[in-house]
């Protein structure tokens, strides 16, 4: 791979442009799902589009007493690590745009950082509401983490490697493997509302109770990246849930393999439109006790199926 | 401990989405648990009672009606029902059956209303779209009889102003049979759907002696226990001759209050039905005079919030000398400060919610003044001030057309 | 007899001075008429041992010389006892927020509206009225005309 199409890879396709657009689009099928759940027209297609660039043109509002430079680069970060994350997934080959092993590690990390920045963003704002919804993103981050990484770890544990592509690698040479890893699937999703801060784990921006909580305070084109970044994250999220769990039909033509990732994609982002549908908000010390009583040890049981199966074969 | 650092003050309120009003919460929070809690009210006083003794009697029962947005026909009945005693009015019949009418497709759309707010501060909008579809039904058949959605302005003194025909009487029957199904849909929704129940039991809890004690009204106090409902014990309107329970619950949360208004709901149907089957022929109102004798009569209305309480006495004028209002939602506030004792953060929405509060009928009056800091502008001042911000901001919009006018 | 009529002659038992001034006006309303001396007297014998254990709202008038406050006290079943008292402008009466904790939102909007003066109220902020409005205006008395619309404060 030349320098000039490793550039281009991973500014336009599969790379940060492409990622945008489905990030974009992943949000339309959300709110329109949500909305005809809901039993709502819901918007039109370009509706994340038009409010991306509305608010591209809307004033910056600094707050004065905010730390100025964590404040204004808080975004920046965010989008960034999302983007990171991206390009170490799978997508439709059976190999990443840079796959190297431990990058799983990696990826869970970089998809760490987003809820770092709100944390930041929200805390360097110095409103109490912002604050409020920082410290409840941190509080809540230690709840759903663990469950999450337990699930995305244990098909790696059967797998017996650190890199995603390598587990992809596995999966789709032993395909009777992957519905082992159902559990998994199942923890993986619920965490995802935790970390996508959706109903029920929309806690840290409980808009009835604190407003906007660490987005409070952001204007303008900063609101839009964060945004943007949010979206992002479902799309890089869905993907790695979508390259580790469902491993399936890989070895197609491209056109197809494009689809069929699509397809994915979509039907997972349907599930969490189902889920944040269906559920009031929980309260915060609700959502850690069903997080760590209920989500981490059906997540360990995983592992534990995983080394019997291990042992197994 | 309570340590003075750790203690965050949070405003909730007078501007705040949980809030449809302005109303203002200081809440002192100690992580997430609510420590203390100080309310302030009047931010939607707007000078109705005094507005009333200024007017006519007329005149009174159509600003009377705008005291309340979605209590209207409460407080249009309470007030009349003051004013037809001093003047020793007796009502037709038909017209008292009719206000019943009104009054309970009131009570269905404002606790359908509820449950879809309530729904929305705990983050459960599917239950608020899905109320607010199904109170689609009954508005659209208040704008049918009456003329309008709110502010149906269907009473005068001595009756009502329009009838309602015979032929309509189908249509009520159907909208409310429609209703029933959802509502009873609702019920069972409450008390199988998981975190909703998590989220309401046990929060906001009021003891039967506190509610007592702090004058609670309404779904507020009946689900403390308290067996308490103006229709029965004040028989007002057709209320007399109808039958139904007093729905109460004694589990004092907010669940209970949840449960009081789903079963208050199911119990109005049933009214409607009955009101729809008794109502007698007959005309709809009588002639009352312009000007209203000396006296003074103490007017209640259960309306869907709780008590209404309308106070008028006459002077021989055709003006009040004095109309006072209280609302329920200032008698249920004072037991809002004891519900979030030692509560969470999260709760406050719900547990205020849950009272059903309505501030603009609760605060009625404030005079129109300048202030130091503020002042008034006329239409053409306001587009000069805009004209000349975005000038200093680099925009010249002074070529720009509005109202049909070129302002230079 | 019915109930009403059994509240007065109780009253009138209790405090022979309330002879011709307890009076039954229909079903479920009764007006009591106190002089200020004795009000605290026959509002706590009405809420403390005739179980009128409901304040649904004090009214406040403008009666000339005199402010005048009725106290509507409900017990069950519909019964309204409603206490009248009257105070010269500039005197006070007693707080009844030793009966009634949550009157005093009540008592804060004569002081407000009327300009009452309350023995023995908690302090706290003030209601209805902004925080910036004048102590000495009280919209609710019958010389306080709102101002032209648009008029400037000095």
């Amino acid at each position: 791979m030349t320098a000039g199409t490793a550039v281009l890879h991973i500014l336009v396709f599969p790379g940060f442009l492409f990622l945008a657009v489905l990030g974009l689009a992943g949000e339309f099928v959300d709110r329109k799902l949500y909305a005809r759940f809901q039993n709502r027209v819901g918007p039109p297609w370009f509706q994340p589009l038009a409010d991306f660039v509305k608010l591209l043109g809307k004033e910056n509002v600094v707050p004065e007493e905010a730390d100025r430079p964590i404040f204004k680069l808080a975004p920046v970060f965010a989008l960034a690590a999302v983007l990171a994350a991206f390009l170490y997934i799978p997508l439709w080959g059976p190999k990443s745009l840079l796959p190297f092993d431990g990058d799983l590690i990696v990826v869970l990390y970089l998809l760490l950082i987003p809820t770092v920045t709100f944390f930041l963003g929200g805390w360097t704002s110095s409103s109490v509401f912002a604050t409020l919804g920082a410290l409840r993103a941190i509080t809540q981050v230690f709840a759903y983490e663990i469950p999450l990484f337990v699930a995305l770890l244990a098909p790696a544990l059967l797998a017996n490697t650190w890199s995603i592509s390598g587990i992809v690698h596995y999966y789709s040479a032993h395909p009777a493997l992957w519905p082992v890893n159902l559990i998994g699937l199942c923890v993986a999703m619920v965490t995802l509302l935790g970390k996508l801060e959706r109903v029920p784990f929309d806690i840290p921006e409980a808009e009835t109770e604190i407003v906007a909580g660490s987005f409070t305070e952001y204007s303008g084109r900063r609101l839009a990246f964060f945004r943007l970044a949010v979206d992002c994250e479902a799309i890089v999220a869905v993907s790695l849930v979508a390259a580790i769990f469902l491993p399936f039909g890989l070895g197609l033509a491209p056109w197809a393999g494009v689809l069929l990732y699509l397809a994915k994609v979509l039907f997972l982002l349907a599930v969490l439109a189902l889920l944040r549908t269906l559920f009031a908000r929980l309260r915060i010390d609700q959502m850690i006790a069903f997080c760590w009583k209920v989500m981490a040890p059906i997540a360990f049981l995983q592992i534990l199926i995983n080394l019997v199966v291990r042992e197994l074969i | 401990m309570p340590d003075k650092e750790k203690i965050v003050r949070v405003p909730i309120g007078p501007q705040h989405p949980a809030l449809k009003e302005p109303e203002s919460f200081m809440v002192d929070l100690q992580g997430e648990k609510i420590s203390s809690i100080a309310l302030r009210l009047g931010y939607n006083h707007r000078g109705i009672e005094k507005g009333c003794e200024e007017r006519t009697y007329v005149q009174d029962v159509y600003l009377i009606e705008r005291v309340c947005g979605i209590c209207s026909h409460s407080h249009s009945t309470a007030f009349v029902q003051a004013v037809e005693e001093i003047a020793g009015l007796d009502v037709p019949p038909r017209a008292k059956y009719i206000r019943t009418l009104i009054g309970e497709l009131e009570r269905v759309h404002s606790h359908l209303l509820w449950l879809g707010v309530a729904g929305h501060e705990i983050g459960f909008d599917t239950l608020l779209m899905y109320t607010w579809r199904d109170r689609e039904l009954v508005m659209d058949l208040l704008a049918e009889l009456t003329g309008n959605r709110v502010h149906y302005a269907m009473n005068v003194i001595g009756g009502v102003k329009r009838d309602v025909p015979q032929e309509q009487f189908a249509r009520i029957t159907s909208v409310v049979d429609a209703l029933e199904e959802r509502t009873k849909y609702y019920v069972e929704l409450a008390m199988t759907e998981e975190t909703l129940a998590q989220r309401l039991s046990g929060v906001g809890y009021l003891s039967k002696e506190d509610a007592e004690r702090f004058g609670a009204v309404g779904p507020t106090a009946r689900a403390s226990g308290v067996d308490r409902d103006t229709r029965r014990d004040d028989p007002y309107a057709a209320y007399g001759e109808l039958e139904f329970q007093v729905v109460t619950d004694t589990r004092c949360d907010v669940f209970g209050r949840a449960v009081v208004r789903l079963g208050e709901l199911m119990q109005t149907y049933s009214m409607i039905r009955q009101v729809l089957k008794k109502m007698p022929d007959g005309p709809t109102s009588v002639r009352a005079p312009l000007k209203i004798p000396t006296g003074e009569a103490v007017s209640r209305y259960e309306a869907p919030r709780g008590e209404d309480v309308h106070y008028v006495r006459g002077n021989g004028t055709d003006k009040p000398e004095r109309a006072k209002v209280r609302a329920p939602t200032l008698a249920n506030l004072q037991s809002v400060a004891k519900m979030l004792e030692n509560g969470y953060l999260a709760d406050l929405p719900i547990v205020v919610a849950a009272i059903d509060p309505c501030f603009s009928c609760t605060d009625r009056m404030v005079a129109v003044r300048g202030t130091s800091e503020s002042k008034t502008m006329n239409w053409e001042e306001l587009v000069q001030y805009g004209v000349r911000w975005y000038r200093e901001r680099g925009i010249d919009l002074s070529n720009v057309k509005m109202r049909g006018e070129v302002t230079a | 007899m019915n109930e009403s009529e059994t509240v007065v002659q109780e009253l009138q038992a209790a405090f022979p001075f309330l002879a011709g001034r307890a009076t039954v006006q229909r079903e479920r309303r009764v007006w009591v008429d106190v002089d200020r001396d004795k009000f605290a007297p026959v509002f706590g014998h009405l809420a403390k041992n005739l179980g009128f254990t409901n304040l649904l709202m004090i009214t406040g008038l403008d009666a000339g010389a005199d402010l005048e406050f009725i106290y509507h006290l409900a017990r069950s079943r519909g019964l309204i006892a409603n206490v009248k008292v009257r105070c010269p402008k500039g005197e006070s009466v007693e707080t009844i927020t030793g009966t009634f904790p949550g009157g005093h939102i009540y008592e804060r909007e004569l002081i407000d509206l009327l300009g009452a003066k309350i023995d023995g109220l908690p302090e706290g902020s003030r209601y209805p009225l902004p925080d910036n409005w004048p102590k000495d205006e009280h919209p609710l008395l019958k010389d306080w005309k709102p101002r032209e619309k648009g008029a400037q404060d000095a």
